[in-house]
């Protein structure tokens, strides 16, 4: 169980909700509720913002596909032993 | 990309990737234990291991044998086993070896494998992956040891745990379900 109360989507500003959506188009899911670690990071703005910026930069396109990124995250998370 | 066949090859890579980090940093590296158990030298005369070295310096396209091989020819009938595995998860499949080597690179940075790091970043610039791409990989690398943390910290549970499809094709060489 989180060791944090995961707020609701309403809960939040709208920007942060505008976030949610383009983080949706991003990833393409179809969940009922924003991912948990969307909606950790969208409780500080001033953390959450560049480091989602760092990320989407980190995970575009470039001489490795898409596909190939998140294979490498993959193996990243399994090595950190991250269930998430 | 899709088929479990990509997974299987990149948890291949993970592992053998782990377990030569192991030996090459935490042994061969390390005089005070090289002292103790010497690594096999190179080019010895009738040296069992030399059909190995030949195999690596090929596969590698180096004129030496890293140290973690050498001393693992200690035992060349084990260090033939271990080489045969490592040559097969890094040659070119359904992944490429090229890519294989940016995982190994992602694995070996992760767990601060000193060896794992310097020798996979070397393989992959050998392959011809350029700085941007090996940025890039370190920048995937960086994010996820952040949001794995951010993630265990706060305990979170996973979203996506029933979006895999369900999928009954055999394991190589198995039965059909």
């Amino acid at each position: 169980m989180p060791t944090v109360r995961l707020r609701d989507a309403s809960e939040y500003p709208e920007p942060a909700r505008k976030l949610f959506e383009l983080s949706k188009a991003w990833f393409n899911h179809d969940f009922k509720h924003p991912p948990a670690m969307s909606r950790v990071m969208a409780w500080d703005p001033e953390f959450g913002g560049p480091h989602g910026r760092a990320m989407k930069r980190a995970m575009a396109p470039g001489e490795w596909s898409r596909g190939e990124k998140e294979m490498v995250a993959a193996v990243v998370s399994g090595v950190n032993a991250c269930a998430y | 990309m899709e088929g479990d066949h990509l997974w299987y090859e990149a948890a291949h890579v993970v592992g053998i990737t782990n377990a030569l980090n192991v030996a090459a940093d935490g042994l061969a590296a390390l005089p005070a234990v090289t002292a103790l158990l010497p690594p096999v030298a190179e080019g010895r005369a009738g040296d069992p291991a030399g059909a190995i070295f030949a195999e690596i310096r090929a596969f590698y396209a180096r004129g030496d044998v890293p140290p973690v091989f050498r001393l693992l020819a200690r035992d060349p009938f084990y260090a033939a086993d271990v080489w045969a595995a490592t040559r097969r998860a890094f040659g070119d499949n359904r992944l490429a070896r090229r890519f294989k080597e940016a995982l190994a690179f992602a694995v070996s940075l992760t767990s601060r494998s000193e060896w794992g790091t310097g020798f996979h970043l070397a393989e992959m610039k050998r392959l011809g992956v350029g700085d941007g791409g090996v940025m890039e990989v370190i920048g995937v690398t960086q994010m996820f040891s952040s949001y794995t943390k951010i993630a265990d910290t706060l305990q979170l549970e996973p979203d996506m745990g029933d979006i895999a499809p369900v999928d009954d094709s055999p394991a190589p060489g198995g039965s059909p379900r």
